[in-house]
């Protein structure tokens, strides 16, 4: 096991060397100056652009300037916002929260409507419900957040004033970014559980635990949903970077602090360190999920020998 | 196997948990509602609330109440005393003096005063610090001198008479030194003032919270009475989005909104619940400006018919929908309005295409005019927004086809689109700028700016930068009034420009709302404002 996961995160440091490279390549990718680029919308002195230009190195060998981007991140240091002149490590903690309760409790919103939804198709297959049931999920999917999250504040808070529109923070501010972050991940667990129950319905173990005498609810929960939900298990580390695109759209719409936001504010406001910082560490994040996926996987499906 | 059964789901939920939590803070909501509370929702959040730190004018449009300048200009356009009890300005232009308010304290509890004043001067020229767009609002600045603790001369390397326009602009507002000093970052969400308000908290892309001082006890100079500020709190919600931001409004969590869409305007006109507030925009109008070096806008005779071509009341009636009046000139009519500008150039296709036969452009057989076998093609340089490209520059387009001349919209991202402003590659831009002096005509058209910011005209007019010169010198407000009229009609003259719209700034309000004011730069100043029960 342990050498597994030594040989895992071996193959992840060429992935990270990708990541850095073509993080670094942007300042350079972007056609014209980018000290020009970054202070277009100042009214700006000479001395300003020098001492920006001084500031983020430009005057140094490429070479030398991506080994102190590299040396840097890897002490943490992402380097200072342009906009906001503070650091970006700060503000990418500031809004990982927000985006983190955001992600789990549309996790739950996936599990909590997706999982039945699949289960009722399954078991009640080509039946009215099977078509019910995968109607709404094929709905979720085809639905776009934005537009599911417009609906639910025109109903819940303009018309029933049940549920505040915007802000991050406690529980009721949660409930809508939630669900309409949560119900395409939910349409696509549906589906899969759906599959995947279906396959394990069909299998001799199955028929054994029927043969045996067990109930229909003992055995659909304990012998074929368990293993019916290992895939899913697989789907929690691809869903992580759909939610955050997702999450873009969402904190948007229900003007939710978070990283999503953090980025789209610093691509508008061509604010380079803070688009640099956020996206290596998010595609840190997420290759480092994809890790854990992967080693969570091993161990819940025992047919998966590691070693 | 029921263990394992949980197991499974344990970690499912760890491993999103360990990717997410560290950072996981506790974010409150300010309970701010009850109690003469006000809350407005902003289309952006500000970089910094630092007023001297800050390129943004959303900064601006929180702190007017929270910190205070030595001059205020009103709607009206007038110089008033305001931290400053009068002032002025010596016969050479390159000093002004202030007399300073002996009553005044800021929000922790030390004294304004000349040395305060010179303090944040020193500070916005500091080159370790990094000042916004507070450096451009000085000049020429060569420092302050102290003369007693209420009088303060601050002084010029070369006259630099804009400076009384950027005294009285959120730019310049004074802050406490020893918050400056003491307080490190908290400046940036924190800024301390003299004003009817204080900040109180701030929390990111959420909302900042502002609340009355109870020791002001002056009379603020937009308002007719003393005392500290009406209401309690005033919390300004960041919502980028507009729907959900006209959502809240509506449902009634918030109060006011800054910047109604164009699509939501009539129905919020129509709504006797509410109140929609416009007021003229300071500065440069949504305008294209034309390349003069590219040909055929070389020509000026081309630039002239396609500022009769172009059909601003289009603009008006199908984007603006009520957001916006016609532009004439290079400066909106609140900074300078004449009938002289007003009559340069009507919307008049036939005068367009007899100035275009004449610069030898004939009517061709696809309907595009032609001379010497080319096609009479502009490319007109457009931001793309995710949407698509600007409007207006659709508008443009279909307008400048009518008399014969075929627009190709460059769509693209900002990066490009300003470099390509920068090396005047394109038929020029449509742009817009904020600017509280006419001296924002200098960045627009003096030749030094050409390759920066923001002459993208690519014009080099010797009689124009004299002008502009002369502007910067000349402290008589009717003198200077003289030279940039004289200013504009050159431009217009030589058709520089296609003036599009003067833009407003629309906030709409509940209609218990009352007593909101506006500064020149159209923030609202609050002090006096209430909410009826």
């Amino acid at each position: 096991m342990l050498t597994y996961v030594g040989r895992r995160l071996l193959a992840v440091v060429p992935v990270l060397f990708g990541v850095t490279l073509a993080v670094f390549s942007m300042l350079f990718l972007v056609p014209g100056d980018p000290v020009k680029i970054m202070l277009a919308e100042f009214v700006t002195t000479p001395d300003q652009v020098a001492r920006m230009r001084a500031q983020l190195h430009l005057d140094e060998p490429v070479l030398q300037q991506y080994g102190r981007f590299v040396g840097n991140a890897l002490r943490g240091d992402l380097g200072m916002s342009i906009r906001s002149r503070r650091p970006v490590a700060t503000e990418i903690g500031e809004n990982l929260g927000s985006t983190g309760r955001l992600a789990l409790a549309s996790m739950v919103v996936a599990i909590a409507l997706g999982v039945p939804l699949g289960l009722i198709a399954a078991l009640g297959r080509n039946s009215w419900l099977d078509v019910a049931a995968m109607g709404v999920a094929l709905l979720g999917v085809a639905m776009p957040s934005f537009w599911l999250g417009f609906l639910l504040i025109f109903v819940f808070s303009l018309h029933l004033g049940w549920l505040p529109a915007t802000g991050g923070g406690d529980l009721p501010h949660l409930v809508m970014p939630a669900v309409a972050l949560g119900t395409i991940a939910a349409a696509i667990i549906a589906r899969l559980t759906r599959s995947s129950m279906l396959e394990v319905l069909g299998q001799d173990y199955v028929r054994t635990a029927r043969a045996k005498g067990l109930g229909g609810f003992a055995v659909v929960v304990r012998h074929a949903l368990r293993n019916a939900l290992i895939p899913v298990v697989t789907v929690f580390g691809l869903q992580f970077g759909n939610l955050l695109a997702g999450a873009v759209i969402v904190e948007t719409v229900f003007s939710r602090p978070g990283l999503g936001r953090l980025i789209v504010g610093a691509i508008l406001s061509k604010d380079f360190p803070l688009v640099q910082g956020t996206v290596l560490f998010v595609a840190t994040a997420y290759v480092l999920i994809n890790v854990v996926v992967d080693m969570a996987y091993a161990y819940v499906d025992p047919r998966i020998r590691i070693g | 196997m029921r263990a394992m059964h949980s197991r499974q789901w344990l970690i499912a939920i760890a491993v999103i948990l360990a990717a997410l939590s560290p950072g996981v803070r506790a974010l409150r909501v300010a309970d701010a509602q009850g109690g003469g509370a006000l809350t407005v929702a902003l289309d952006q959040e500000p970089p910094t609330l630092d007023p001297h730190a800050s390129p943004s004018a959303v900064t601006y449009q929180i702190i007017a109440s929270v910190a205070e300048n030595l001059l205020y200009r009103g709607p009206d356009g007038k110089l008033v005393p305001w931290l400053a009890e009068s002032w002025t300005t010596a016969r050479d232009g390159k000093s002004v003096t202030f007399k300073l308010r002996r009553d005044v304290k800021f929000h922790d509890g030390t004294p304004f005063n000349a040395e305060a004043v010179k303090f944040n001067f020193d500070r916005i020229v500091d080159p370790k610090f990094k000042a916004g767009g507070a450096r451009a609002a000085l000049g020429s600045y060569a420092g302050s001198k102290v003369v007693d603790e209420f009088t303060v001369q601050v002084l010029f390397e070369t006259p630099y008479s804009p400076f009384l326009n950027s005294v009285a602009s959120g730019v310049l507002s004074i802050v406490s030194p020893k918050s400056v000093r003491e307080g490190g970052d908290l400046v940036h969400t924190r800024p301390v003032g003299t004003g009817p308000f204080m900040m109180k908290d701030y929390v990111g892309k959420d909302h900042a919270t502002m609340v009355r001082f109870p020791g002001y006890a002056r009379k603020a100079p937009w308002s007719d009475r003393s005392g500290p500020a009406l209401l309690e709190t005033v919390v300004w919600k960041f919502v980028p989005e507009p729907g959900t931001r006209v959502t809240t409004l509506e449902s009634g969590e918030t109060q006011g909104i800054y910047l109604v869409p164009a699509q939501s305007l009539p129905r919020l006109e129509k709504d006797s619940a509410l109140r929609v507030e416009k007021l003229p925009w300071p500065g440069v109008p949504r305008i294209w400006l034309l390349n003069v070096t590219k040909p055929p806008f070389d020509d000026v005779r081309v630039r002239r018919a396609v500022n009769f071509a172009v059909d601003k009341e289009a603009f008006l009636t199908t984007v603006y929908r009520g957001t916006g009046l016609k532009a004439f000139a290079p400066l909106t009519a609140v900074m300078l309005d004449d009938p002289t500008l007003r009559q340069a150039y009507p919307f008049d296709p036939e005068k367009a295409k007899a100035l275009l036969g004449e610069a030898g452009w004939a009517p061709g057989g696809d309907g595009i005019r032609s001379k010497g076998g080319a096609r009479l093609e502009i490319v007109l340089n457009a931001i793309e927004y995710g949407g698509g490209a600007d409007p207006t520059a659709q508008l443009i387009q279909s307008s400048l086809r009518d008399v014969g001349i075929d627009v190709k919209i460059k769509a693209q991202a900002r990066p490009p689109w300003y470099e390509d402003n920068y090396r005047c590659a394109t038929h020029g831009p449509v742009m817009f700028l904020r600017s509280i002096d006419p001296d924002g005509l200098w960045s627009l058209f003096h030749s030094s700016q050409v390759g920066a910011n923001f002459n993208w005209s690519c014009v080099k007019n010797a009689k124009l930068d004299g002008l502009l010169a002369d502007g910067r010198r000349e402290s008589d407000p009717a003198r200077r009034r003289a030279i940039y009229l004289a200013a504009e009609k050159l431009a217009l003259d030589e058709a520089l420009t296609v003036p599009l719209v003067d833009e407003l700034a629309v906030w709409a309000f509940r209609a218990t709302v009352q007593g909101v004011k506006y500064n020149f730069n159209a923030y609202p100043v609050l002090s006096d404002a209430t909410i009826r029960r």
